[in-house]
């Protein structure tokens, strides 16, 4: 909301300077994000009178003035004809600078100086009249600064407030916080109201059939009235705080909405049947044309503003065109009604209307404020349209509001601010903002809220009164004591934190996504049997998406991985390797049931590799991501957690590739999946071949992780190093001959390693040769040479015999 | 025999003076002091020489075979030398080609923020939390203090999800547009006092510059008795002290939020300008970082605590706001676009 500083100086006698004013205002909790000075682009220029004027010698489009600006005679070429000497104009001084900056020096036109410039309308961003000059009042100074002239001397506050204050989206209201805050008193006075001796009822009739939606409904009839522009000051008054001016009838409403905070409204009385209002829910298929032209159909849960037919405007949001103010409207019934703020947003909202007055009443409006506004506006009627007001106002309540009382314990202040805030202070602020001591009991008082603060019914708000009046800088800063709700970090956290220093130092960059995908990718990338590749997905789906693209949520990491390769690939890079951590989202039958989520929410780390093992350089070699780089970086992760390296085992799973992915197992816990992207996916989504990726569940790392692993004594004794090499079926598994090959040589075989795995000439088709290199080492003493020659040939002779190896030594 | 032994001396000095590198010098060292060597040879013809000339030849042959061990060593040391020295004068490394590459990854911006503020506030006693996105309306707005038909619901422009497979109430289900209901679910399913930061995703209508339909933010809740403002001022200024440094003030404006009262905005000075204005603060030396206040009575009650015998506060901030004048980005869906060249740039 706009706020002009002129404006409030008619409520309250004295202000300070704009910006200490919108500072003091913040402060308080009136939120000041801006303030405008609409007469600063005029700076320079001056009212002057013209005193003479030639033709100029040397140009016939050109005339030579001679003007007064106030501060001496000045000559000016000007090419404009439309005035006379007399006439008092613009004028833009030496070293102006124009609105569309333009810097007004000195010059010789054709051989003439001209000391200045005289402008039109437009060229002072005024207007868009640019025919001629812009002729002034007659009855201005020559030398006046023209935003002073024009009442452009002002200060526009641009406000936010916020939903609970109602009461301060006026200038009344504003004025109001600002007189408790300079400690003065606010110059309000009530209108007087010229009156006919001819009685409101007689002309009129008010009845309201819906006390729920209606609070209030007060009338004011003015006759005899003459349409037309509105005064100067009224308009600048309209245009400072944001609002066009239509003529002085429509004027008058919005200027008392802006200064009392009660939204009005006009009605064509003329133009409602049966002289007569009648406020009720709308009827099946009644219809409303609204001020904007639209024909609407109306809700049955809508409240109208009916005459003795139909509709005639919808209840604090809309007026209708039918009755609406127009040219020849010689009689006005004004409206100032107090509307429910919830029948009245829910009506907004159908409507996807939000006006003036439904934002105003949907955070409520001062119940008392009806017959105030009628009366001002039907005495500005009186005044600026030449309305006759008839006598009396209708003004039906059927269910007069109680006053909020509120009940504030002695010393409740300082007890939440933890400041000292000594009582007599406390009464003074909320004396001073309208609130009413009603009675002292023992120990505490009880508060009358005055009636436009609809925000304030518990002791808490009038803590909040006072400490935003005193200032939140008048609390000190303490520490609260840790007291026993001190806990252990939860495990997650930490295994959180290993994971991604885990997943850095193995050269991934981390992505955050928006948990919301695209529907299509769900039922290529979700993992499960590789049968259902390509079925739909059962997913959590939003009803008001922002883009279909954005109207799912995940349930795979993929979904989001898959496409931040397909960004990055697009911008060039060779070499990806990408991780997130974050949630899936599923569906959960037996969710929504107390506290238990509606959806089951696991954090997941994913992981995506392809491309360029390392990145391009003169070290980097050419290798490509593979399933075994995937598969080390889950590794790392586990070796990072204290955990085991895990068991992998073939798995025809979707999304991945049936001969190239696994599932992994750490003792009964599975980790979560690694494989290579099943071409047909990769073929759907337009990515590239050999995308490796990986799922693993944050929950099942927390189950293994050992994140304070015991000490395991250091064996002193020495090594000895032998190895093992066989050829066996290329189906044969790594692990099931590491396996063998350590229950076979017991615990004086201290580690297997896998060394080199070759297929290829001289090998035949369909074998290969596996070598493991042996570390033998007993916990007790120095193993004698013989000894571990026969444990290794025994381990030869069981692994030849239990899997058809042939031993290649 | 002497002669033989000083003509050994002589033709030894000319062959090591001539020895080029180590290996001849090696195979010289053999030829001479070598088990069947020349030295060897000679002495052992000694067996057929008299006592006297035996005594005498053995004077000889003792400072012979001495000084040929230290013609060779001397030789052994002088290759050794010149090998170093060439060595040390071949052509230099071009130490201008890049370093081996080494793997490094990148964390996140908005995930290394989110932890940094959580360590913040761990060092203060605070605890994580985590809540659900999909929410009831019930805990994200309701227990919340925000009624339906309540104007601050403009404020959060709610997604709204589908769920047909729940046992909730139809349009009931909608995706948290705070982490806030997070203290709802403390309340209920932890007894007071409570000090805990619920960090997490949260959701919006919303998409430009500054907002992005998905962001993330951390809450804070302390619930205790004789909970004051004056500690939420304290908290807060010295999360501020222990985030952004000691130099760094705090200001406390009042303004609103549902479930609080009194509610308050936290601005910080300026780091950038030191709060002098700046083209980051928009002029006015001071940044907007998070909106508190004293928790509300009835949301104290919605998380089944005793309001007359407890009091708390809250706080919530916006991660992203925080990475973005951490670090000068101006497009929030930056942080979104996961574009290799600016993940690795944090």
């Amino acid at each position: 909301m706009k706020v002009s500083r002129n404006w409030l100086l008619d409520l309250l006698a004295t202000l300070p300077p704009a910006d200490a004013l919108a500072r003091q205002l913040t402060f308080a909790g009136l939120e000041v994000e801006a303030v405008e000075f609409p007469g600063a682009r005029l700076a320079g220029v001056v009212v002057a009178r013209i005193i003479a004027a030639d033709p100029h010698p040397d140009a016939s489009k050109l005339s030579v003035t001679q003007v007064d600006s106030g501060a001496g005679q000045l000559q000016i070429v000007c090419g404009a004809k439309n005035f006379q000497v007399g006439d008092l104009v613009p004028l833009a001084t030496v070293d102006a600078v124009l609105p569309d900056g333009t810097k007004i020096a000195r010059a010789t036109l054709r051989g003439v100086d001209s000391e200045g410039m005289l402008c039109s309308a437009r060229e002072l961003g005024l207007a868009d009249d640019a025919a001629g000059l812009l002729l002034l009042p007659a009855n201005l100074t020559p030398g006046t600064p023209l935003a002073e002239a024009l009442g452009l001397d002002d200060a526009v506050l641009e406000m936010n407030v916020t939903p609970n204050r109602g009461d301060a989206l006026s200038h009344l209201g504003v004025a109001r916080e600002v007189s408790v805050l300079t400690g003065q008193a606010l110059r309000q006075k009530a209108p007087e109201v010229p009156e006919t001796s001819e009685d409101v009822h007689a002309a009129a009739r008010v009845r309201v059939e819906d006390a729920v939606g209606c609070r209030r409904f007060a009338a004011r009839v003015v006759e005899g009235i003459t349409i037309g522009p509105s005064p100067e000051w009224l308009v600048r008054r309209l245009q400072a705080c944001g609002v066009r001016s239509i003529n002085n009838v429509v004027d008058i409403t919005n200027y008392v909405m802006l200064e009392l905070g009660q939204p009005l409204h006009a009605f064509d009385l003329d133009r409602l049947s049966g002289a007569q209002i009648v406020v009720r829910r709308a009827r099946a298929g009644e219809r409303l044309t609204t001020l904007d032209g639209k024909d609407r159909a109306l809700f049955a849960e809508d409240l109208v503003v009916c005459d003795a037919e139909r509709p005639k405007a919808l209840a604090g949001t809309f007026g209708g065109a039918e009755s609406e103010v127009s040219q020849g409207t010689r009689r006005v019934l004004l409206e100032g009604a107090n509307w429910d703020p919830v029948t009245v947003r829910r009506m907004a909202r159908r409507h996807q209307l939000h006006t003036e007055a439904s934002h105003r009443f949907e955070r409520g409006v001062d119940v008392a404020a009806g017959p105030a506004g009628v009366d001002r506006a039907a005495a500005l009627m009186a005044e600026l349209a030449g309305g006759a007001v008839r006598r009396g106002r209708i003004d039906v309540y059927p269910a007069p509001a109680a006053a909020t009382v509120v009940r504030l314990e002695t010393g409740q202040v300082s007890r939440l601010l933890g400041a000292a805030v000594a009582e007599s202070e406390v009464a003074r602020i909320l004396s001073a903002l309208g609130f009413v001591a009603e009675m002292q009991q023992s120990g505490a008082t009880l508060w009358r809220v005055p009636s436009w603060r609809v925000d304030v019914s518990l002791p808490e708000d009038l803590v909040e009164e006072v400490a935003r009046i005193r200032g939140y800088d008048t609390v000190p800063a303490t520490l609260p004591a840790l007291t026993e709700s001190l806990k252990p970090e939860p495990l997650a956290v930490e295994v959180e934190r290993r994971v991604r220093n885990a997943l850095a130092g193995a050269g991934f960059d981390e992505v955050v996504n928006y948990s919301f995908v695209d529907p299509v990718l769900l039922p290529q990338v979700t993992e499960r049997p590789l049968e259902e590749l390509g079925t739909p997905v059962e997913a959590v789906t939003l009803k008001n998406p922002l883009s279909p693209q954005q109207s799912v949520m995940r349930t795979s990491l993929f979904a989001s991985l898959l496409p931040n390769l397909a960004h990055n690939v697009r911008q060039g890079q060779e070499s990806v390797r990408l991780y997130e951590l974050g949630r899936v989202y599923l569906r959960d039958p037996e969710g929504g049931v107390g506290l238990r989520p509606v959806a089951r929410e696991p954090v997941r780390v994913g992981g995506l590799l392809w491309g360029r093992r390392l990145p391009r350089g003169w070290t980097g070699g050419e290798a490509v991501n593979d399933f075994y780089d995937a598969k080390g970086a889950v590794e790392a992760v586990l070796r990072a957690l204290g955990a085991p390296t895990p068991s992998a085992r073939l798995i025809r799973r979707a999304p991945y590739h049936p001969r190239a992915s696994a599932s992994l197992v750490s003792g009964e816990t599975v980790l979560g999946t690694v494989g290579e992207l099943h071409p047909a996916v990769a073929r759907a989504l337009e990515l590239p071949k050999g995308v490796q990726l990986f799922e693993l569940d944050l929950e099942a790392l927390v189950r293994v992780a050992d994140v304070v692993p015991r000490l395991r004594a250091l064996n002193r004794f020495p090594a000895v190093l032998r190895d093992l090499a066989v050829v066996v079926p290329e189906t044969e598994r790594a692990e099931d001959i590491r396996a063998v090959i350590q229950e076979v040589g017991g615990p004086l075989v201290e580690e297997v390693l896998v060394f080199d795995v070759y297929v290829g000439k001289p090998l035949p088709p369909g074998r290969k040769n596996l070598a493991f290199a042996l570390r033998y080492r007993a916990p007790d003493r120095t193993l004698k040479d013989d000894e571990v020659q026969a444990a290794h040939a025994h381990i030869v002779e069981e692994v030849n015999r239990r899997l058809g190896a042939e031993l290649r030594t | 025999m002497r002669d033989r032994l000083e003509g050994l001396l002589t033709s030894a000095r000319e062959e090591v003076r001539r020895a080029a590198d180590a290996a001849q010098v090696e195979t010289l060292r053999v030829r001479y002091l070598g088990r069947k060597g020349e030295l060897a040879q000679v002495l052992g013809g000694m067996g057929k020489l008299s006592p006297e000339d035996r005594r005498s030849v053995g004077e000889v042959a003792n400072r012979v075979k001495a000084e040929l061990e230290a013609l060779l060593a001397g030789a052994v040391r002088a290759v050794e030398e010149a090998a170093l020295q060439a060595e040390l004068a071949g052509p230099p490394l071009d130490v201008t080609l890049p370093g081996r590459q080494q793997p490094s990854g990148h964390r996140h911006l908005v995930s290394r923020t989110l932890e940094d503020v959580i360590r913040s506030f761990q060092r203060l006693g605070f605890d994580v939390f985590t809540g659900p996105e999909v929410e009831l309306d019930a805990l994200n707005f309701e227990a919340l203090n925000i009624p339906a038909d309540h104007p601050a619901r403009d404020m959060q422009d709610t997604f709204y999800v589908d769920a047909p497979w729940s046992k909730a109430p139809a349009d009931q289900v909608l995706l948290r547009t705070h982490t806030s209901p997070g203290q709802i679910r403390a309340m209920r399913s932890r007894p007071p006092p409570l000090r805990i930061v619920v960090p997490g995703k949260a959701y919006r209508v919303d998409s430009d510059a500054t907002h992005t339909p998905m962001f993330h933010q951390i809450e804070g809740l302390l619930v205790d008795r004789g909970i004051t403002f004056a500690d939420l001022k304290g908290t807060l200024t010295a999360f501020v002290t222990s985030f952004f440094g000691a130099d760094r003030k705090t200001r406390f404006r009042p303004s609103y939020f549902q479930f609080t009262e009194p509610s308050a905005e936290m601005d910080v000075s300026c780091g950038t300008c030191a709060g002098k204005g700046c083209r980051v603060c928009k002029f006015t030396g001071w940044l907007e970082i998070l909106g508190c206040g004293m928790v509300h009575p009835n949301v104290l009650t919605a998380g089944g605590y005793d309001a007359s015998q407890l009091t708390g506060f809250a706080w919530g901030m916006g991660v992203e706001r925080i990475a973005m004048l951490r670090h000068g980005l101006d497009d929030i869906r930056s942080l979104f676009e996961n574009d290799i060249r600016f993940l690795e740039q944090f």
